[in-house]
């Protein structure tokens, strides 16, 4: 793409980039409670005994990451200890319109309510683990959506600036919310299990490849949004186009085809549907180890590809 | 025009003061007085700028041109870093200054993350977020912002744009004017007479693979 006349920029001062590494493992963070959540809340919904265990380690695994998560933004932040300036919730003292304020208000219910739906689901008290659960199925849905809003929000940044954000966001939430669903079940089946009966750990077993299926479903979803999200970007502006020549074939062609695309997605995609792979333990848990990289990378290169494409 | 206000007490109609900035880019040399005046006067940090001239070379020999975009914040009308900021750390002022209150910010850098202009930084002896408020203290006592003060070509002119007898009001209304990223609906108030079209393009004349943006502190 030679210009017809040449353009150099001598001198120029692009400031620091604003988002690094603690913001993209804050939204994986929040995307593997939310996605282990919802599996959790359908497992204790669905209401079959076998299902039970899935609830339970969902249950554990949602408070745990969402405990994790915002430490991120706390070492983000230049002025950590004025954390409380986003919770006075005063008028003329927080913004409303802000989506970090949708987050804070997010970020400490759906913590609470997760640790109560764990409390019940653990005590065996179904009445309650239901009521907790259909309660906290928004709040987890919102807790991950409203991350995509800070980025489409974010209207200087051509990647970012999208109505698909937010759909994305929990859409990838779900599929490294499975994938570490399928870790920890199997981890639960192979070392947890040993003095179950065969039966039980055949009906356990099963219910790991349906959780396969469900990965495989999911990261379908996830690549058909990137698709229409990378089309559509190459076609748009003249900054969406270079974020997506930095994606497509730049600076973060590694981690977002490489990483994201292929080793993320398309291999996990096969491993869980090509019938001789599908079946076995090792195969799967190497498909979610796969998955779980691959949405990191995700989160990295729309955090931090997103902001590289210089803007003055 | 919409943004008179009703004067209380007199009963005449009194406009709203609305600062702008005019860069009239004829009149620009590229000697970065601007860029080092402001960093004097408020104290910018080391390798951070809240003003500063972007210098870009065009053309093949003979047929060639340098131009100069000197940046500043857009102090925009509408101001994406406002609606994003959660604390109310960024406000505008009545007179169309956006300003960052320094005992709110938290530093969560995201109106860094949402200015379409790249005009905030942090301040890392301070650690928080600072711009270019067009030296409201400066305003405030009845003096021009210090880069107006100091370019040599008279090529900044700042006044109220909403005072018809202003100098940048009158030059506003006889010159064609552009702003950087119309599209974006953030209506920007600082304006370029003969600005390059290359030069105010973020992506043209840089290997985007090997853009070297200033590391955090």
């Amino acid at each position: 793409m030679e210009p017809i006349s040449p353009v150099t920029v001598l001198y120029n001062a692009p400031h620091q980039i604003p988002f690094q590494l603690p913001i993209s493992q804050y939204f994986y963070f929040t995307g593997l409670s939310a996605g282990s959540f919802v599996i959790s809340v359908i497992a204790v919904l669905g209401g079959k005994v076998e299902y039970k265990p899935l609830g339970k380690i969902g249950a554990i695994l949602a408070p745990l990451c969402l405990i994790l998560a915002p430490m991120n933004l706390l070492v983000d932040m230049t002025q950590p200890a004025r954390f409380w300036h986003l919770m006075t919730y005063l008028p003329g003292y927080v913004n409303w319109k802000s989506p970090i304020t949708y987050g804070v208000i997010l970020l400490s219910t759906y913590p609470i309510s997760a640790t109560i739906y764990a409390y019940f689901v653990y005590a065996g008290n179904q009445k309650y683990a239901k009521i907790f659960a259909i309660l906290g199925i928004p709040l987890a849905i919102s807790v991950h959506g409203y991350t995509g809003f800070i980025l489409a929000l974010g209207k200087g940044r051509a990647l970012w600036n999208t109505a698909l954000m937010p759909t994305l966001f929990i859409v990838s939430a779900m599929v490294s919310g499975i994938a570490l669903m399928i870790i920890m079940a199997i981890l639960r089946n192979v070392f947890f299990m040993k003095d179950a009966t065969e039966e039980e750990r055949e009906k356990d077993a099963t219910l790991i490849h349906g959780l396969g299926g469900f990965l495989g479903a999911a990261i379908i979803t996830d690549l058909f949004l990137i698709f229409n999200a990378v089309l559509v970007i190459l076609t748009s502006s003249k900054e969406a186009f270079e974020a997506a020549h930095l994606l497509l074939w730049g600076k973060f062609a590694l981690e977002f085809v490489g990483i994201e695309i292929v080793l993320g997605g398309l291999i996990p995609l096969f491993i869980v549907f090509y019938p001789k792979t599908k079946s076995s333990f090792k195969w799967l848990s190497f498909a979610s180890v796969l998955t779980m990289v691959g949405i990191f990378a995700m989160r990295f290169t729309v955090v931090v590809g997103g902001q590289s494409v210089p803007l003055h | 025009m919409s943004n008179d206000v009703e004067e209380p007490a007199g009963g005449e109609k009194k406009r709203r003061v609305r600062y702008g900035m005019l860069v009239d880019l004829r009149r620009c040399v590229g000697c970065q007085s601007c860029s080092v005046a402001c960093k004097s006067e408020n104290e910018v940090p080391l390798g951070k700028f809240r003003t500063w001239v972007k210098v870009v070379e065009k053309g093949r020999y003979p047929d060639v041109s340098r131009h100069f975009l000197p940046s500043f914040c857009n102090n925009c009308e509408k101001p994406i870093c406002n609606r994003n900021c959660p604390v109310k750390a960024t406000y505008v002022r009545d007179d169309g200054i956006v300003m960052v209150n320094m005992h709110r910010c938290i530093g969560c850098m995201y109106c860094m993350a949402s200015c379409p202009y790249d005009v905030r930084y942090i301040n890392p002896l301070r650690k928080i977020v600072q711009k270019c408020h067009w030296c409201a203290h400066r305003l405030d006592a009845g003096l021009l912002p210090a880069c107006v003060e100091t370019c040599l070509g008279r090529a900044l002119i700042f006044g109220d744009i909403n005072d018809p007898n202003s100098e940048i009001s009158q030059l506003l209304a006889t010159n064609p004017v552009v702003t950087l990223k119309p599209e974006l609906g953030t209506q920007p108030h600082v304006f370029y007479i003969g600005a390059d079209a290359d030069t105010m393009d973020p992506t043209r004349g840089v290997d985007i693979d090997h853009v070297h943006f200033h590391e955090p502190y």
